[in-house]
């Protein structure tokens, strides 16, 4: 074993990816070769695992904190610094995201074997980017530097995106992914400098009277980036990158970084209880809003997208409850089965060339790996006892009944509901359902695309079990408990795979599915992203038009005076300029003598 | 005596100063303000015997210098007005009028 520091094992996990990105971007001939440059990218994310893997041991067993910055910039108000910060929060996050992005990497070898060779390595080249930028935001000592890491993985987010950017469509849903999340990084920027100019520092463990606005400006930006309605529409868009993408930014780690800022700047947010209360409503209406549209998805990526609007919103509503351990948890949870359904969706997809469940069918049978692992996400997802996410569903539950947010908390109950209804509808579909002709000749692939969903299947399945040692990480306490809102949570999400049971695998109930005809109408007709198209450009029509009027008729108006009153008073000053010799000698004549009398009225 | 010298420096820019604005024709205009200059001369030279310095003689012989250059540009545009027009008159020319 290497004797390394804490503080050098995180430089090591920091730097490592960048390395690796760098000398991918620089070395064109190694990124276009393909598969060495996945084997770097490899690397350094195996590099990364193995060092959060030994800081989160070192944590565990109860390392002190540690602090290591330097100096940036002189600011107008004292040294702005950049640097590490090691503390349970960011040591179980780093491990997280090196988990699934090792997971990922490895899935992508044999996910993307097909792609060119020159794609091949700019997709890992990106992946090595990524790692780099979402490290730098977890371990970032202050939220100046979660914020670049903020902006950084919100760039690869684009890139990834459009991975398969001569296709128009996801060059779209980039530039769109893009778009709306740099909207809502103005609410963090802004924040920034209000608290800047009202602490003269970025720092989360501030006490300022400005809390209120700061936090609400900062959760705008968690509303964009944690997919929160009426922000959401670029998530489910972003599915058009490729599956394993989605798994890593846009289901386990990126988007869950408006998450870990709530939870990073919980000090800044228990000064506001009114930002609290709005993330309470906007995260509950969120995770119902979302799962109902989950339920009539029949793309399979797409009803995981929707489940993680959903999922992002239980964390919000949580954490806006003061329910930090919980969100936090739920997003720990969260990461590795909502990459592992991704990875597994991936696994399905790569068998029958299609992301419509209706294509799949029987999977169970010829993906016994891949199924089998994506039940258990599902059943995690669904939040069936023993599996992880049920304690922290549970937790989350229990919080918000606990702030006495009983409609949020009915919203969220439902949810929960709709949850194990729409899982419920995609396994005894695609995996159990009758084959589809699509299915024919599905066949599992290779090791490098079971590996990952074995390691990830791991913490879905038992990490609830280890909420205690986890709690203690964050410097919380966890005792199992099981009041009547966690029963009543799992009633909802064992009845809802029961419906789903009775409805797909029995074919009863089918009036049922009228009721979510309107749901249905509701997202194919698009109109959230509607109302957000015609609010801006009617927004910007009319800003347009009052600008337009101002300049015509106040800014030229003005001008035209001007020059209005220059030509009449030109053509009035005319007259002065005779032309007769003899009337400008009258004038100097004159002038003289008033220069005289001047001099004789006023001596010295 | 200073007196008189001024009185008759007076007596000279007055005249001058009578025939600038009374004359019509060019040439007596350029002559009235030959006239005015030497009136400034006058006192020029006047002052610098008072004070018992050699200046006023000198800036005298400047100016003496100054207004043959002022005649000499004044005359030329005097011989063109006259070959435009075939006359001197001031009055008659007032092409420059806005």
């Amino acid at each position: 074993m290497l004797e390394l520091t804490p503080l050098q094992w995180a430089q090591l996990a920091l730097w490592v990816p960048l390395l690796s990105a760098v000398v991918l971007a620089a070395v064109w001939p190694l990124r276009k070769a393909g598969g060495p440059a996945a084997g770097v990218s490899l690397v350094a994310a195996t590099v990364n695992l193995a060092a959060a893997a030994v800081l989160l041991f070192g944590w565990l067993n109860g390392a002190e904190d540690v602090r290591h910055t330097a100096p940036w910039l002189i600011g107008g108000q004292g040294l702005i610094e950049l640097g590490v910060h090691l503390d349970g929060v960011s040591v179980s996050m780093l491990l997280v995201v090196a988990v699934v992005a090792w997971g990922v990497q490895v899935f992508s070898l044999g996910y993307l074997a097909d792609e060119p060779k020159a794609g091949f390595g700019r997709y890992y080249t990106w992946q090595s980017l990524f790692l780099f930028s979402m490290n730098s935001l977890v371990l970032a000592p202050n939220l100046l530097q979660l914020f670049l890491g903020w902006e950084l993985v919100g760039l690869c987010s684009y890139l990834l995106i459009g991975y398969w950017f001569t296709k128009p469509s996801a060059a779209k849903a980039a530039l769109k992914a893009f778009w709306v999340t740099k909207f809502a990084d103005m609410g963090l920027l802004l924040g920034l400098i209000v608290l800047y100019t009202h602490t003269g520092g970025f720092e989360w463990t501030a006490t300022t009277t400005a809390a209120t606005t700061v936090t609400l400006l900062f959760f705008l930006a968690v509303m964009g980036k944690s997919a929160q309605f009426p922000l959401h529409i670029w998530l489910p868009d972003a599915m058009e990158g490729p599956t394993p993408v989605s798994a890593l930014l846009h289901a386990a780690t990126m988007v869950a970084a408006g998450v870990f800022l709530v939870v990073r700047a919980a000090p800044l947010f228990a000064q506001a209880p009114l930002t609290g209360e709005v993330m309470t409503w906007i995260g509950a209406f969120t995770a119902l809003f979302a799962a109902s549209i989950a339920v009539v998805q029949t793309d399979i990526k797409k009803v995981l997208a929707y489940s993680t609007c959903s999922q992002l919103g239980y964390m919000v509503a949580a954490l806006g409850s003061g329910a930090v351990l919980g969100g936090y948890f739920h997003l720990t949870t969260h990461a590795f089965f909502k990459a592992l359904l991704f990875l597994a969706a991936g696994g399905l997809i790569h068998a029958v060339h299609s992301n419509e469940i209706s294509h799949m069918g029987g999977l169970l049978k010829k993906l016994p790996v891949t199924g089998w692992t994506f039940i258990i996400g599902a059943l995690a997802l669904a939040g069936f006892p023993g599996f992880s996410g049920f304690f922290s569903k549970d937790l989350i539950l229990e919080g918000v009944a606990h702030q006495g947010q009983w409609v949020p908390l009915a919203m969220l109950l439902v949810g929960a509901f709709l949850t194990a209804f729409y899982m419920g509808r995609v396994v005894f579909i695609a995996l159990l359902g009758a084959p589809s002709e699509h299915a024919a000749h599905a066949h599992e692939g290779g090791g490098s695309m079971k590996l990952p969903l074995l390691v990830l299947a791991v913490p879905a399945l038992a990490l609830g079990f280890f909420a205690g040692p986890v709690a203690g990480l964050w410097g919380h306490e966890y005792h199992f408990h099981l009041g009547w809102v966690g029963l009543t949570a799992s009633a909802l999400g064992l009845a809802g795979i029961g419906l789903s049971w009775v409805m797909f695998a029995k074919g009863g109930a089918q009036g049922l599915l009228a009721a979510f005809a309107p749901v249905g109408a509701l997202a194919r007709s698009g109109a959230v992203d509607r109302l957000w198209a015609t609010g801006y450009r009617q927004g910007l029509q009319v800003l347009g038009g009052a600008i337009a009027w101002l300049d015509r008729y106040v800014i030229d108006a003005l001008m035209n005076l001007i020059g209005y009153l220059s030509l009449a008073l030109g053509d009035r000053l005319r007259a002065v300029q005779t032309g007769n010799v003899r009337d400008y000698v009258y004038a100097v004549v004159a002038g003289l003598l008033l220069l005289g009398a001047w001099g004789a009225m006023f001596p010295g | 005596m200073m007196q008189a010298w001024l009185i008759l420096a007076a007596a000279l820019f007055s005249l001058g100063l009578f025939g600038l604005l009374t004359r019509r024709n060019a040439v007596g205009i350029l002559l009235s303000v030959e006239l005015m200059a030497n009136a400034v001369n006058v006192v020029l030279v006047a002052f610098g015997r008072w004070h018992g310095v050699a200046d006023g003689q000198v800036f005298a012989l400047f100016t003496t210098a100054i207004t043959v250059a002022e005649a000499a540009i004044g005359l030329a545009l005097v011989i063109l007005l006259y070959r435009q027009r075939q006359d001197v008159l001031v009055d008659a020319a007032t092409e420059m009028r806005g």
